[in-house]
């Protein structure tokens, strides 16, 4: 017997999200793992981490696909629709970021990084692991804030939100470290485009997480 | 004459299906929000909606029915017994069609909007368009309106209140324990109220209104105290904050609903019905007649029965599918609902569980509570608001003709 009070019932797009979010993040560490090899001598298992990641990506689009394709257009939320589209635009191209930087190197896997660089390359991508770390917690966190409401659950958020910000200028300005050293190195011009955009590529990654934070600070207005 | 007794049984035959309708139905609207938040368990759901629907039916109900429901029709064309008791009976037939028909296709559909229709359809039968009570009518259609739009009000406030002075606290649990007097004795104060106004026990005790109100008062402000005793010797532990403590208050307001429910739709049921005893065992009808207890009693076992036969299977899929429902949220939308029901019920207006239900519901996820819900099912009744009547009064004109052709 299907009883019409029960279709009011549908299932939250925020446990779509936080599913997405643990993608992103198992996919941080795969892209991770793949730098390091990159960035190591010897290097075999960079393709295996590649396939991995785009792997992962490919799951995390269709967890995506599933949650656009399951919010009506009459949903109420305790947020607008558009937020959560937004958000999960941002939290994909996360994943996107990962991708493109790994195939950016796979299209010229023959060079390494240069002696002098491989150090900054190293912290950068630390420093972008940093807020996917940070953008994991988000979701579960504001989640918790949507069932309370209180205030002290809503600063937490924003205090996620916060360092989000502030991990992103930090991977900001190994871009730019990058980016100066690389114009004043004694190299050719094919491999000054392709380090300047390796570093952006990467860069991006940082970009999109607070992007994310920004949308979820949105979805906190009162 | 033994036809009219061959009328009389088939009158409880459909009276009692009506009922049976009502209780595997509504009775959805009534526990869903408790099972799916885990307050009580099936078992516990089906017994207790099963006995407080009988004793809602009993001791709430309205003891005097219209004869035909609020005035809608004009009693003239009740001068012809013969044509009376045919009408009241294609009425019921009618609305126990359409209700059916509303059940296996899954239409959001109301029981009292498919009786209303119905008698409708009869009136127009037996005394043409002219003893319709158009305004009477319209004042019918904004009840419609307007108790889901009470519930959704009661509900939004309810929960901003609970968001307000518990949830967003520190300590949500022992903020809710403090409060929780004031949720206890809120339910009881409206359900002493409906106990007091129109039964003959609130007649026997012969209260006025303030006598009523002080009273209803006084044993809330007792009960709710004696409540908030009891949540602290049962709960010890404290972890779950806030929800814990509203599982426990939610016990007694799926209760609520279940009671409120009784009273009000059994009348549905066994409206007409009481019609045809009326006329069978004395010739004649006035504007309204007494509801002897004993079908006051027939329809709350039907109801029970209903919820017996068919509760498991709704609230199964039920406890899975709500589950985003936590407790103080699932207390907001019962309390809206049992609420809104008993109140126009006691106003004589004839109201919708299952829509004051959806009422409760978009009131809380108005005040942000929810992380999604349909709202789409609100156009989808609207549209079966303005279909039920037409559909169940064409329905009760079909069964007339015939009726009149065979008897």
């Amino acid at each position: 017997m299907r009883v019409p009070f029960f279709k009011m019932f549908m299932t939250s797009p925020f446990e779509g999200l936080q599913e997405h979010a643990e993608k992103v993040m198992e996919c941080a560490w795969a892209f991770q793992q793949a730098m390091e090899c990159y960035f190591a001598d010897k290097c075999k298992t960079f393709e295996e981490f590649r396939q991995e990641v785009a792997q992962i990506e490919s799951q995390a689009d269709a967890i995506k696909r599933r949650i656009r394709g399951h919010i009506p257009k009459r949903t109420m939320m305790p947020i607008s629709n558009f937020l959560v589209f937004r958000y999960l635009r941002e939290q994909d191209q996360v994943l996107d970021a990962m991708e493109d930087s790994l195939d950016w190197i796979s299209y010229r896997s023959e060079s390494r990084i240069p002696r002098e660089l491989e150090k900054d390359f190293a912290l950068l991508v630390d420093a972008v692991i940093d807020p996917i770390e940070q953008l994991s917690g988000l979701v579960v966190e504001a989640r918790l804030y949507f069932k309370k409401f209180s205030e002290k659950q809503r600063v937490v958020v924003k205090n996620i939100i916060h360092t989000l910000r502030r991990q992103e200028h930090e991977a900001d300005n190994y871009e730019d470290i990058i980016k100066k050293k690389v114009f004043n190195m004694e190299v050719d011009a094919v491999t000054i485009f392709y380090l300047v955009r390796l570093a952006e590529t990467i860069g991006s990654i940082a970009d999109h997480a607070q992007n994310a934070g920004d949308m979820m600070r949105a979805m906190l207005a009162k | 004459m033994p036809n009219e007794y061959y009328v009389l049984i088939v009158g409880y035959i459909f009276g009692f299906y009506m009922a049976w309708n009502i209780g595997a139905n509504d009775v959805a609207n009534a526990m869903a929000s408790s099972v799916g938040a885990k307050a009580i368990t099936i078992r516990q759901a089906i017994f207790l909606a099963g006995i407080l629907n009988i004793l809602g039916a009993v001791f709430i109900g309205s003891h005097v029915t219209n004869t035909i429901r609020k005035g809608i029709v004009s009693t003239e064309v009740l001068t012809d017994p013969h044509l009376a008791l045919i009408g009241a009976l294609s009425a019921l037939l009618a609305a126990a069609f359409w209700v059916s028909f509303a059940t296996w296709k899954s239409l959001p559909v109301s029981t009292t909007h498919s009786i209303v229709g119905s008698m409708i359809g009869f009136g127009i039968m037996a005394g043409g368009f002219s003893v319709i009570n158009w305004t009477k009518l319209a004042a019918v259609v904004m009840s419609w309106v307007i108790s889901p739009v009470f519930s959704i009000v009661i509900a939004f406030f309810m929960f901003k209140i609970i968001i307000k002075l518990i949830l967003s606290k520190e300590d949500t649990f022992i903020h809710a324990l403090k409060l929780s007097p004031f949720f206890i004795g809120a339910t009881f104060f409206v359900v002493v109220l409906s106990f007091l106004f129109k039964t003959p026990l609130g007649k026997k005790l012969a209260l006025g209104p303030y006598a009523s109100f002080l009273v209803a008062f006084i044993l809330a402000v007792s009960f709710g105290l004696a409540g908030m005793k009891a949540l602290r010797w049962f709960i010890k532990k404290r972890e779950g904050g806030a929800e814990t403590i509203f599982r426990r208050i939610q016990v007694g307001t799926a209760c609520y609903v279940a009671l409120a429910q009784g009273a009000n739709d059994v009348a549905n049921a066994i409206g007409p019905l009481a019609v045809i005893y009326f006329l069978v065992k004395t010739g004649g009808v006035g504007a309204t007649v007494p509801v002897p207890v004993f079908l006051l009693l027939f329809g709350g076992i039907g109801i029970a029965c209903g919820i017996g036969m068919a509760g498991h299977r709704v609230m199964e899929t039920m406890g899975k599918k709500i589950t985003a429902l936590s407790n103080t949220r699932g207390f907001c939308v019962e309390f809206a609902a049992a609420t809104t029901v008993l109140v126009a019920s006691k106003m004589g207006l004839p109201v919708s569980t299952t829509h004051a239900a959806v009422g409760g519901v978009l009131g809380v996820g108005l005040a942000r509570g929810l992380e999604a819900v349909n709202f789409s099912i609100v156009f989808k009744i609207m549209l079966y608001w303005v279909l039920t009547v037409p559909a169940a009064a064409v329905t009760s004109m079909v069964i007339f003709k015939i009726l009149q052709f065979l008897l």
